[in-house]
């Protein structure tokens, strides 16, 4: 208890303040969307009783077995004229639970209301989808608040730039789509930019080791995606799945290399920092260090991350489609074939990145001296 | 000829010329690291396999390759590898338990109309495939976190060997801090890039907020960003607990024994 007292007493008045304006938004964003209901347009409908109907065992024409589950459920009305009526439902779902699931007292769903009904009998609906606001809240609350408990300043700084990028990628696209002659990669491109500079001058703050680390980062992406736009073209695509390509309203090459570039940007960035921020830390230690004894160390820093920042957007990428591989063997599909059609684009980005990141090597290594030999020159 | 040799062929020449021996190594680990995982995919097909115990599996296989492949065994990798697993089993029992209760698990009704011609009663369960792509996806970020702190902090318990457990765990600490943010950002922009598709479809057919937010494939994603960042967050002090517990304990051991 101590402990905890002489810590409150070792805040300043501004730690103090920041903790309770964290705390009210967390209170407030919570209270809101257990109580936003009315916000909502779609009926929403609280599950309070769930029976199981009927249990029956199927097999689909490849074998598979599974469960087929009939639920009925009584729930109540949260929104909307018929407010506080209950509602009956069933609801059909099997034990894989791909496309369906069970749900229990306390869940939250959006319902469609049956229509055509005489007074006083009760209500019937179909479920449409369920209520998630709640849980993406919590779970973004328990993000912030571990980033802040281990990260401290750097944490906040780290949640700071994570919104302030998604406000300027959700801008970026908003402007894609106002614009529709503008290509999209042109204005991913400017994007890129502005994402570099505001993340590194978040973390970084305005000094030479971040303008170097700024300056590798746009080097080292662009001539990736210049390699990978080489290959693509000389190959004429050949390899190159876009037909399982999802949620396609727009052009879907030019949808795969804005991707490219803004998912190669992160792991870029990351190298870049690193490079920078070692090279500064070797010349600050001895101002008297020779470019060789700098290039020799920077090479075998590089040498260390390479393997673990190509694996990270490996699995970053590919992880995602593990739920359609299992469908597609599930489904009988060869094995050439399911991962031809589902994870050529994701290898692509994946090896994409990957050069990115060992040509970042250099070229940071090589920004930073410059950097090192101009501030060496001005002395 | 295909893209993704030519893409392949381009980064091993640009790893070996570049890393040298480690480099190939670093090269061949992806490799491996592809094989593992489609490995762990056909075992999940079975009904009567378990996703999260081959999630685990699979996971100490490929920290194993990523630790002890391309860095060689060492104290160093051998607390990083305790590290990674003890986090990652601590995320499996909090990610079973959110995509369980947020309902993410399986397709979305975006993308179920193009798997129409495909029988989706496969009794294999969803909600623990879903876990475990979450894991999965993070599972690079967190075995380099990992041995991005256990490392220097092996050089500063060497440059001072009477430091104290404690002085060692803050910096371990104060490293892992400074990777914390642009490890995130490493993610976060990965992911972004992966579903640009998906935010142009929700921009280009005007969904309200309410319904983006709500919708399975929006919500399966921002729950994967998040709970990748509490992975990478989550190991810093459990790395550097580790390490300098173990540093210690060794030197301790060592006076025993003279």
């Amino acid at each position: 208890m101590n402990v905890i007292v002489n810590k409150f007493k070792e805040m300043t008045y501004k730690q103090i303040f920041l903790y309770i304006i964290i705390g009210l938004c967390f209170a407030a964003s919570v209270f809101f969307v257990n109580h936003n209901y009315s916000f909502y347009e779609r009926p929403i409908a609280k599950v309070i009783k769930t029976t199981l109907e009927d249990k029956t065992e199927m097999i689909d024409i490849h074998d598979n077995k599974d469960y087929l589950f009939n639920q009925l459920i009584i729930a109540e009305l949260k929104n909307g004229e018929e407010k506080g009526r209950l509602i009956h439902l069933t609801n059909e779902y099997s034990s894989s639970g791909a496309y369906d699931q069970e749900y229990h007292v306390g869940d939250e769903l959006f319902v469609s209301i049956d229509t055509n009904k005489e007074e006083n009998t009760d209500l019937t609906g179909t479920i449409k989808d369920v209520k998630r606001d709640k849980h993406v809240v919590i779970i973004a609350w328990i993000f912030i608040f571990t980033l802040l408990m281990v990260g401290k300043k750097q944490g906040l700084f780290s949640i700071i730039s994570l919104a302030a990028n998604a406000v300027l990628l959700s801008y970026a696209l908003d402007v894609y789509l106002s614009t529709s002659n503008m290509s999209l990669v042109v204005i991913c491109s400017v994007s890129t930019i502005l994402f570099t500079v505001i993340s590194l001058l978040l973390v970084n703050g305005f000094n030479e080791k971040t303008y170097a680390a700024i300056v590798a980062t746009l080097l080292g992406t662009f001539i990736s995606l210049l390699i990978t736009y080489l290959v693509m073209w000389l190959t004429s695509e050949n390899g190159l799945r876009y037909e399982e390509m999802q949620f396609l309203t727009h052009p879907y090459r030019m949808v795969f290399m804005a991707g490219l570039i803004v998912g190669s940007l992160g792991a870029v960035m990351d190298v870049a920092i690193t490079m920078s921020s070692s090279i500064f830390g070797l010349y600050e230690k001895n101002n008297n260090i020779p470019v060789k004894a700098l290039k020799t160390s920077g090479m075998e820093i590089g040498k260390d991350i390479m393997g673990t920042m190509t694996n990270i957007l490996f699995f970053a990428y590919i992880s995602g489609s593990i739920p359609l591989l299992i469908l597609y063997f599930k489904n009988a599909s060869a094995l050439g074939f399911t991962l031809s059609m589902n994870l050529s684009l994701e290898l692509a980005r994946a090896l994409a990145g990957g050069i990115g990141i060992v040509l970042t090597i250099p070229i940071g290594l090589y920004t930073s001296i410059f950097f090192i030999n101009r501030k060496r020159a001005k002395l | 000829m295909n893209v993704l040799v030519w893409l392949a062929a381009i980064l091993f020449i640009l790893m070996i010329l570049i890393g040298g021996k480690k480099g190939a190594r670093s090269f061949f680990s992806l490799f491996l690291n592809f094989v593992v995982l489609l490995l762990t995919i056909l075992f999940m097909t079975d009904p009567n396999a378990d996703p999260i115990i081959l999630t685990l599996i699979a996971c100490a296989v490929i920290s194993f390759i990523n630790l002890f492949y391309i860095n060689e065994m060492n104290s160093k990798t051998i607390t990083a590898f305790i590290s990674t697993i003890i986090t990652i089993v601590i995320l499996l029992f909090f990610i079973d338990m959110v995509t369980r209760n947020a309902m993410i698990q399986g397709f979305g009704e975006e993308e179920i109309e193009e798997l129409s011609i495909f029988s989706l009663y496969i009794g294999v369960d969803f909600v623990k495939i879903g876990a475990s792509v979450i894991i999965m996806s993070t599972i690079g970020a967190i075995t380099d976190v990992a041995i991005s702190i256990t490392s220097p902090m092996r050089e500063i318990f060497n440059h001072n060997p009477l430091i104290s457990r404690k002085d060692l765990f803050t910096s371990g600490l104060s490293i892992g801090k400074d990777i914390l943010g642009t490890n995130t950002n490493t993610l976060f922009f990965a992911f972004f890039g992966g579903y640009l598709g998906l935010l142009i479809w929700f921009k280009h057919l005007s969904y309200s907020v309410g319904e983006i937010v709500n919708s399975k494939v929006f919500s399966a994603e921002m729950i994967s960003i998040f709970c990748a960042g509490i992975g990478i967050a989550l190991i810093i002090p459990i790395a550097s607990w580790i390490n300098a517990y173990f540093l210690v304990k060794t030197r301790e051991n060592n006076k025993i024994f003279k």
